[in-house]
């Protein structure tokens, strides 16, 4: 599937050299206090939307670099920043 | 080859105010349910809700592999059951669905995988299972087209042997359960988009379709790798799925040269020769979800070499076609098939990742039970959703996310 990722170090890239780290689910849940229920939220459930979705990507073969961006699933392209998000 | 408009002359009914049931997806999960549901549960008003034509999904583009040889005491009985049921089908539906039980045979190419492969066949036998360790040359006996050489990328060990799988043709399924479905009273609704879930205390009221809405208490979401997606979009609920492409394609047809389809973990590559003479391959997964469908030229390269290592004879053969379609995988490879809960009346049987083909009939007759009388049967009760929350996840795989191509 050829798939182009910009990467903030390195510019763009084939997507190959990237690793897919999974949908954005924000900062990892901490604390003592956590339900089952915040827990398999953010480790196992997904959206799956067909649109636009931030994702975690990792340079593997590059710089190593772990950043977020956002793709449409429908198109598989990397896309900008929505209005109002960044 | 998918774009095209298929209605089936006779499908289409008239769309009703209210159905008891609805099922959104005309893949063969919904076909089986609905054919169940009409004729083992006496519900006659049923209608399925297709944005496309039946067999649109996943089943019009599987590879068609069946066996019943999987890793779990769970698991294993479920895909038993669904083929023992091929013959019984082939009768019932009174459609001839092309089962050959020619058989699989799993490489494997190191000591570590012949380990793991004794448990898969002791738990296999345990469950009433056929299945056998092969040595090389034992393996090489039931392959001869096989490559031996200590000279390849992985050589071959072993295999895991399990006679009574095979393939059966996955367009006459979608097509023998549609007519009897519909002969039995089912609507079966193509061109048809579900758009929303209605709700109301907790329980489902009705389906808003691009037709119009539909008042129903009941509704079942197996849209393959569409389901977790609508599943979300309709009523928040999110899935531990992730929606990759799964590509496959098939040769120009040839002499008779594989006895049984033959898989490989470690070269990613699974085969068959299918009943007209091509061999038809797959298996390469894009590890970033998406919905487009597409295939790559770098997977045709990898395919090609990957089979002639194992199977030198095919160098130089054509691929004639390639194709590409959803797989919705879960973490531990095992399916979804839960129901009224956290929603009264909504049902959900996905997650099948690329196990879909196979399961399709057991599965229907066992979504059929738990919609028509509200319990849920016993062999579904492992499958729930919340096994992921509760940390009781299924061991039909070793290693998390890490996905294999051994069909
Ligand atoms: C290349 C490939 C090879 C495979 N090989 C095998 C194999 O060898 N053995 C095996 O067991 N399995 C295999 N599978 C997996 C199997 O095909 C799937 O698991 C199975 O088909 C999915 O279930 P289904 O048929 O019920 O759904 P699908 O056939 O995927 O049906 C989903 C349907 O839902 C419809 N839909 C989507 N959105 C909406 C909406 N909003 N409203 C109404 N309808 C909607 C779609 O149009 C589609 O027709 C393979 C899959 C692929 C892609
Ligand atoms: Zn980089």
């Amino acid at each position: 599937m050829s798939l182009l990722i910009q990467c903030p170090i390195c510019g763009r890239r084939n997507g190959y050299e990237f690793r897919y780290g999974g949908e954005d689910k924000g900062p990892y849940p901490d604390g003592p206090s956590i339900s089952p229920a915040q827990w398999y939220d953010y480790v196992h459930a997904n959206t799956c939307r067909a649109g636009v979705v931030r994702e975690w990507w990792c340079h593997r073969q590059g710089c190593g670099l772990w950043f977020t961006l956002f793709r449409d699933t429908g198109t598989n392209v990397q896309v900008s920043a929505p209005e109002g998000e960044q | 080859m998918f774009g095209m408009k298929k209605i089936l002359p006779g499908f289409a009914p008239p769309l009703k105010f209210s159905y008891d049931a609805v099922l959104i997806g005309g893949g063969l999960h919904n076909l089986a349910t609905a054919w169940f549901l009409a004729r083992e549960q006496n519900m006659n008003s049923v209608a399925i809700i297709e944005k496309n034509y039946i067999g649109y999904g996943g089943a019009g583009r599987n590879t068609a592999i069946v066996r019943a040889n999987q890793r779990t005491r769970e698991n294993i009985p479920l895909y038993k059951e669904a083929l023992d049921l091929w013959p019984v089908m082939t009768r019932e539906l009174d459609f001839n669905l092309m089962f050959y039980n020619c058989g699989n045979v799993n490489l494997l190419h190191s000591e570590a995988a012949v380990k793991a492969a004794r448990v898969n066949v002791a738990t296999a036998r345990l469950m009433g299972v056929e299945s056998h360790l092969l040595d090389a040359a034992e393996t090489q006996k039931r392959v001869p087209a096989l490559n031996l050489s200590h000279q390849i990328t992985h050589p071959v060990h072993g295999a895991m042997y399990h006679p009574p799988g095979g393939i059966v043709r996955h367009d006459a399924v979608v097509w023998g359960l549609a007519r009897g479905a519909a002969e039995n009273g089912v609507h079966i609704h193509q061109q048809t988009e579900a758009l929303g879930i209605e709700t109301e205390n907790g329980k489902v009221t009705g389906v808003r379709t691009s037709a119009g809405t539909i008042a129903t208490p009941r509704v079942l979401v197996s849209a393959g790798g569409y389901s977790a997606g609508l599943i979300y979009h309709m009523l928040g609920i999110k899935l531990p799925i992730s929606v990759l492409t799964i590509q496959a394609m098939v040769t120009q047809p040839l002499k008779p040269l594989l006895n049984h389809v033959v898989s490989s973990g470690a070269y990613h590559v699974y085969a068959n020769q299918t009943l007209k003479g091509e061999i038809a391959t797959g298996a390469h997964m894009d590890p970033w979800p998406n919905y487009t469908t597409q295939t790559t030229a770098g997977y045709i390269k990898h395919q090609a070499e990957a089979l002639i290592e194992l199977l030198p004879c095919l160098a130089g053969v054509k691929f004639m076609r390639s194709w590409a379609g959803l797989a919705d995988m879960t973490p531990d490879m095992a399916p979804i098939m839960d129901g009224n809960d956290p929603v009264e009346g909504l049902f959900m049987n996905c997650g099948w990742g690329y196990f879909g083909f196979k399961s399709c009939t057991a599965a229907g007759r066992h979504m059929a039970r738990f919609v028509a009388t509200d319990q849920c049967p016993d062999r579904l009760k492992p499958f729930t959703l919340r096994r992921f929350e509760n940390h009781r996840l299924m061991g039909e795989t070793a290693a998390l996310v890490n996905y294999t191509p051994d069909n």
